[in-house]
Order: C-alpha cells, then structure tokens, then sequence
C-alpha cells in the first residue's frame, strides 16, 4: 500500500469516529441536562460551555453564550476545523483519495453520509433538528464502522483504518472525560462524596455509550470510581482506553508481525502503553485525574507521530 | 402502468429529414428496437419521470459527479445519463469492431514509422512538414522502442452515422482516451432503474474491460520481469477524470498512484509504500506527455516523475500509451487515414472517413473561405469541442472572424462538410417527454502484440441541446447505456 494512501486512510478512520464522538457528546449532554437534578446540570449555559470545552475552544468566565451559534459552531460552522460538518467532509476527502482501495460499498456509504450533512438545513439543525442530525451521525458512523468491517478485505489496509478508528476513540473517550470530570467538579451531587455521586457520571457514561453495559457490570449507580474504571482501564468495554489500545496494538502487529518489536518502531510503543494501562489500578487514577489526562494524551500523541515516521513518511 | 394514458412517445416528434436510430427509412420501428419500443411504450411520463430521479440519485450516491467551482462553495453535478437505451444489431457491430482494430493497427505501425525510418514520409503519402511541424511530434521518442513495439495500447475511436445510414470515423483519440467508466456506471444505473428489459435482450457484457486492458498491459511487461506491477498513474484526486482512474485501478486490482508516489533510481522506478520502496514496471498514465518527466519535458510539472522518461528509454519501464502519440491522433492527419491504411496494411479502409480540407494547401483554403456556411472548421489539435464553428450556425460577423482566423494561420485548421450526426429519442427533463436528440459513440480498443479487444459497448454521447451537434460533456452533453447484441 501506498504511504500516502495509507496516511489517508488512517485520517479518515480517526474522522469518521471523530465525527461520531462530538455528534453523541452534543446529543447527550443536551438533552440529559433537560431534566437533570440540580440547577447547575439543568442550566443551558453550562452544557454549551462543556460543549465547547470538548472541542477545545473553552468560553471565557464572563462570556455570554449564544445557543444558536455554539450549535452552528461545533456542529455546521465549515470555518471551525474540529466542526462535525468538516470532520464528515475530511472523512469524505480522504476516502475519496483512497477510493480505489476501499469497497465501492463503503465509498457509497460514506459519500451518502457526506450529503446528508452538507444538505441538513443550518437552520433547522440549531432550532429544531438538534436531536435528529446528530443520532443520524451516530448511526451512520455505525454502518460505517459495519461497512469496514463486513466489506473490506482485512489486510494492511484495514488494519491502517482501525488503528485510526481506535486510536481516536481512545483520544476521544479521554477528552470525554476530561470535560465530563471538569463539569463534575462544578456540579456535584447531593449526598454522600459529593463529587464521587455527581449525576455527571451518568451523563459521561452515555457519551460513550456505555451506561447500561455499566449498570449490568456493576449493579449500582455510577459514582466517579467505577465510571472511570469502566471507561479507562475495563478491557471488556468496547469504548474503553484500554479496549482502544488493545486493538491499536492488535492492529500494528499486522503491518509489523515481529515477536520482538524494534525498540524504536510503533508496535513497540504501543505494546509499552499498554502494559502500563493493563498493570494498573483505578485508584492509582482517580487520584490526580488531570495528570491521567495529560498522561495518556501525550502517549497517544507520541503513537501517532511514530506512526507517521514508519508508515506515512513519503 | 399507471392511470395516465399519455406514454412517453405519444408526443415524439420525428423529423424525417435526420436519421434516427429507431426507424427506418421507410418509418418503422427497426427490428432490433421493436421489443424495447413496446416495452418503453408501456411506460407513463410520471413513471419515467420517477425511474429518471432514481437513476439521477444512484450516481449521486456512488459519488460518479464532477465538480463545479463557484465562490461560494463547490458543488457536485452528474453526468447527465439517458435511460433510453442505445441498440447496435450485432452485424453492425462487427463492421464496426473490425473497422476500428484496422485503425488502431495502421496507427500503431504510422508511429513506429515516424519514430524510427519515416518510410511513409520518404514515399510522399503523409507530408513531411505535417510531422515536423505537429506540436505532438517527441524528438525524444525517436529510435525509442517501446516494449512490445505497442505504441496505442488502449485507443478511443469516435464514429458517428451520417443520415447516408453509413458509420464514418469522426476523431481517433490515442493520448488518453476517457469514458470507458461511464460505460460501466451507465449500464449499472439502467440496470438499477429498468432491469426487466434486459430478459427481452441477449447484450453483451462491459464489466470485462478491466480484466482485458490489465491481461493486454501485462503482454508488454519489460523484459526480464517475471510478475510484473502495475500502477495507474493519475493527476489526482481533483482531476475532473479521477472516478475513472480510481475505477480503473480498483477493478484492475492495482494501485492508483500521484507522481509523487513515484521515484526512480539508477533509472528503475519505485512507489512509496508503507513498507519502502517497491518496483513498478508498468504504468497505465493518465496525464499528458508534457506532464511526464519534469527533467525531460515541461520543467514546472509537478505531477510527473523526474527521471522517468530515462527509464523508459532503458526499457525498464512500460509506459501506456507511449509518450509522443499525439502527433498520430490530430485532425490533419486523420484526413491520410485512408492513405495510412492503405499504405501498412494494403487493405481498404472499412470505416469511412470524412471528407477534409485542409487550409494549409492554397486551394482547399480557397475553397473553404468560399463555402463556410457549409462547412465545420475545426481547430486541429484543440481536445473537448473547443473552437469548433458550424458554419450553418454562424452570424455574418461571426464568418468574417473565422476567415480572418484562417487566413491568419492556416496551418492549424481543417474543414469537413457539415454532417448530420444519426438522432435518437432522449429524455428531455424540461419538457419530461422524448426529443430527438444528436448521438455519436465512442469505442474503446485495447491492443498488445498478439491481440486486440473492443470493448463490446462503448459510449454513447448525447447533445443535450436541441439542434446541438457537439456531443462532448464539457459542452452540456450526457450519455445512453449502449447494448451490442449477440448474434
């Protein structure tokens, strides 16, 4: 495979399941704050600004927030990179690039998907379509996903595709916590650990999709160590850190199926990530989660670049 | 169908004095149309009118569009397509096959000829200046032998029906030819929109092309290689042709590679792949000569890839179609076609060609000033319909302007009479009802050393606009599914 095709074909793996991750952030947040027990999970503002916060453009304190147009922003603003809309057309562009590698299926897929959100209605999706455009994301990143998997010969190129799919998912489930730990901290719950009990575990739990797969693990009602625990280190929940990792480093032993890795190759910076995820205890985490956070960013920032050097360097 | 009575030729319009495809002369429905006739027949405007807006959405989907730019944003249109298949009886169609595999064979021998011992110039059938002063003419390419002697490998020919009945060769096109994956994509949308008519028919297939230009490509592998790779080389992905190159490279099963995916080294070629460097032996380019080799023809491409003209000339690389071909396919040489047959084949042209003026010879351009009105002057080497002018269609400025253009420099224009292209009934979305409509196909030839193959089908091209005789789709034309049946 060619080196540029596959850096495309990573990219577009990482938008797709980019797209998927602010589109169900938008959805959940909004509309499990309609009814949420205190004031400060209820209030508009507060969403928007943990919106805001997820895409990496936090509003300043004294900031007075429009709906409307955070809505545009993070979802249709075509201006704004990390925009919903951009990351459906990059997704679209890189395939596009790649389209005599992928299954006509899969293209067909994806270009549907493409026109569907360049032709929704700005206006209606601020006012009223809120609801409907972003499960309509989230579902088609699903079919997607499907079309990958079902249609596509699982060779390098596959492999290339879900190593960006995974290695999203893991930054996007980490930037998920991040802001659902920051809005914890503001809304705290009403009795017992406050902070541990805040209804805003719930709510991260549903950005990835997880809350009744936690409950069934669990039994009890998600408190601040058994979400994260969940959602970082259970190998077993499809959107977990450590799940993510594991098919990161599934994944890079197909294009590098050595037993040893070279100490300096992505294979071996995977499997080192990971061990240390696999050998450790939430409550080493939930300790100091902010330096978890930038922890773990970094790695996977650091897996990326080395991506780029072995595999995309033309 | 349904409850409106009104079917789609209730209202067809036919002008006895064109030839349409569907009649003949003495006003019936042909044979080989009759069955679809009825079955087409049988359909209300409002049904059509849904079939049409289905089909429109399959291309749509299967993202088969080009783009056009505005300021404000891009969009991405369709090639208009027609659901009214064109029929070729198969007795036509193998005039039709074994006159272009005529063609094809006399133009790869006239380029080994010119590039090598120019016999046909010393003999006086093809004037000198003609090749010397071709802008398409390679000094480069001169006592090079591409491998397997194969100058055309894949050669897209255009014919028209004149209203005699009789086929005539309007263009030879072998730089680049393009169309053949809207032969594929137009079948499949009719497929998707009317399958049942195709139980009332034996077409032959058009899904076999790929398998036959990677099979014919490989024939001319260079020597040494045992399995040789095959890339197709593409501008990239904004070219207006790029559905057609990746379509190309995924049913060929090989890569679709930029110029900047290409390197060459002690003068073999290699494409960058996630696991180094990987040689390549043939390649199936999409970009024009001038394009290839920045260190050998234009300085400022960067879509080609330096050094590649040196491997080519060592022999270790195939390049299809040879660089330098161009000078075969202009317009002032299409009028020696007879000759050129004649001349390498000793057999008569099977194909008619249309009769031709050139103004670079005093009396023809005497001629020509003379007679514009009946007359269509063409540019020689423009591609795509451009600076054509019908000269039944022009304003008396208009005629003054192409005479001071001819006189200015004859050498780059030639005249034919005005020819009436066969009509064929076409959905028009203003007036949702058929129009006759002008038509022309396009073949498409695959040739090794040992075979060729035509691709049983080809490109039917429709001028949209009424009256319009210029078929191609920079000039708002669209396309019809074409079947040639089985004997």
């Amino acid at each position: 495979m060619l080196a540029r095709v596959a850096d495309n074909l990573f990219w577009m793996g990482r938008y797709i399941e980019r797209a998927e991750h602010t589109a169900r952030y938008l959805n959940v947040n909004y509309f499990s704050s309609l009814d949420a027990p205190n004031t400060t999970s209820q209030s508009r503002d507060f969403v928007l600004r943990s919106m805001l916060f997820l895409v990496g453009e936090p509003a300043e304190k004294s900031e007075k927030l429009d709906e409307d147009k955070v809505l545009y922003r993070i979802g249709m603003d075509r201006g704004f990179s990390p925009s919903i809309i951009n990351s459906i057309s990059y997704a679209r562009e890189n395939a596009l690039s790649a389209r005599d590698l992928i299954s006509t299926e899969l293209y067909e897929s994806i270009n549907k998907f493409y026109h569907f959100a360049d032709s929704y209605p700005t206006k209606k999706f601020v006012k009223t379509g809120l609801y409907e455009f972003t499960s309509q994301v989230t579902e088609m990143t699903a079919v997607l996903r499907g079309k990958i998997r079902g249609t596509l010969l699982h060779d390098s190129i596959y492999a290339i595709i879900m190593m960006g799919v995974n290695l999203e998912r893991a930054l996007q489930i980490t930037r998920i916590i991040n802001a659902k730990y920051n809005d914890a901290k503001k809304s705290p719950g009403s009795y017992g650990d406050r902070f541990r009990n805040s209804f805003e575990w719930t709510t991260l739990l549903k950005c990835a999709e997880s809350y009744d797969m936690m409950r069934r693990h669990y039994k009890k009602t998600p408190n601040s160590l058994c979400t994260l625990e969940f959602l970082i280190l259970n190998p077993r929940c499809p959107r977990s850190v450590m799940n993510s990792l594991n098919q990161v480093y599934r994944h890079v032993r197909t294009l590098d199926p050595l037993k040893i890795h070279d100490k300096d190759s992505t294979a071996f910076k995977v499997g080192k990530v990971r061990a240390e995820y696999q050998f450790k205890r939430i409550e080493d985490i939930e300790g100091d989660v902010q330096a978890f956070i930038e922890h773990i960013l970094n790695e996977l920032s650091e897996i990326g670049i080395q991506m780029e050097k072995e595999f995309f360097h033309y | 169908m349904s409850g409106d009575n009104t079917t789609i030729f209730t209202s067809y319009d036919r002008n006895p004095k064109l030839y349409d495809e569907l009649y003949d002369p003495d006003g019936k429905v042909t044979k080989v149309y009759k069955k679809l006739f009825k079955l087409y027949g049988k359909h209300s405007i409002a049904d059509y009118y849904e079939l049409n807006n289905k089909a429109k959405a399959s291309f749509f989907n299967q993202g088969i569009t080009f783009r056009v730019y505005s300021e404000e944003k891009t969009n991405e249109k369709i090639f208009p397509f027609d659901l009214f298949p064109r029929i070729i009886g198969a007795a036509e169609w193998e005039h039709i096959e074994s006159g272009v595999k005529q063609r094809c064979l006399a133009l790869n021998k006239f380029l080994w000829d010119l590039y090598h011992d120019r016999e046909i110039l010393r003999d006086g059938v093809v004037p000198l200046e003609l090749v010397t002063t071709s802008e398409n003419y390679l000094d480069q390419m001169i006592g090079v032998d591409p491998p397997g002697g194969i100058y055309t490998h894949i050669s897209g020919t255009d014919i028209i029906r004149h209203n005699d009945g009789k086929f005539y060769v309007l263009e030879d096109n072998i730089r680049c030819p393009s169309g053949v994956s809207y032969v594929l994509s137009n079948r499949t949308a009719l497929k998707r929109a009317l399958f049942g008519v195709f139980n009332h028919y034996n077409a032959h297939t058009v899904t076999n092309y790929a398998e036959n230009l990677l099979e014919l490509l490989e024939t001319v592998k260079p020597a040494g290689v045992d399995i040789p790779t095959t890339v197709v080389l593409t501008p990239g992905m904004y070219n207006s042709a790029f559905y057609e190159h990746s379509y190309l490279a995924k049913t060929m099963g090989v890569e679709l590679v930029e110029g900047r995916d290409l390197f060459v080294e002690n003068d073999f070629v290699y494409m960058k792949t996630i696991a180094g460097p990987e040689k390549v032996d043939i390649i199936y380019r999409r970009i024009d000569d001038a394009f290839l080799d920045p260190l050998e023809f234009r300085k400022d491409s960067s879509l080609g890839v330096p050094g590649l003209f040196a491997a080519y000339k060592k022999g270790n690389v195939t390049i299809a179609n040879a660089p330098g071909t161009g000078v075969a396919d202009d317009k002032a040489v299409y009028t020696y076609m007879p000759d050129i047959i004649r001349y390498y084949l000793d057999e008569e042209p099977i194909l008619n060609n249309v009769k031709t003026y050139h103004c670079s010879r005093k009396d023809e351009l005497e001629y020509v000033l003379e007679h514009i009105r009946e007359l269509v002057v063409k540019p020689v080497d423009e591609a795509g319909g451009y600076g054509i002018s019908i000269g039944n269609t022009l304003t008396d400025e208009q005629v003054e302007q192409v005479r001071k253009d001819l006189r200015a420099s004859p050498r780059k224009y030639v005249a034919q009479p005005i020819l009436s292209l066969s009509v064929h009934p076409t959905y028009i979305e203003e007036s949702q009802s058929f129009e006759q409509r002008h038509i022309d196909l396009r073949t498409f030839t695959v040739m090794g050393p040992e075979k060729s193959f035509v691709l049983k089908g080809g490109l039917t091209r429709v001028a949209l606009r009424k009256g319009n005789l210029i078929v191609n789709s920079s000039q708002g034309g669209g396309s019809k599914d074409t079947w040639v049946l089985k004997k």
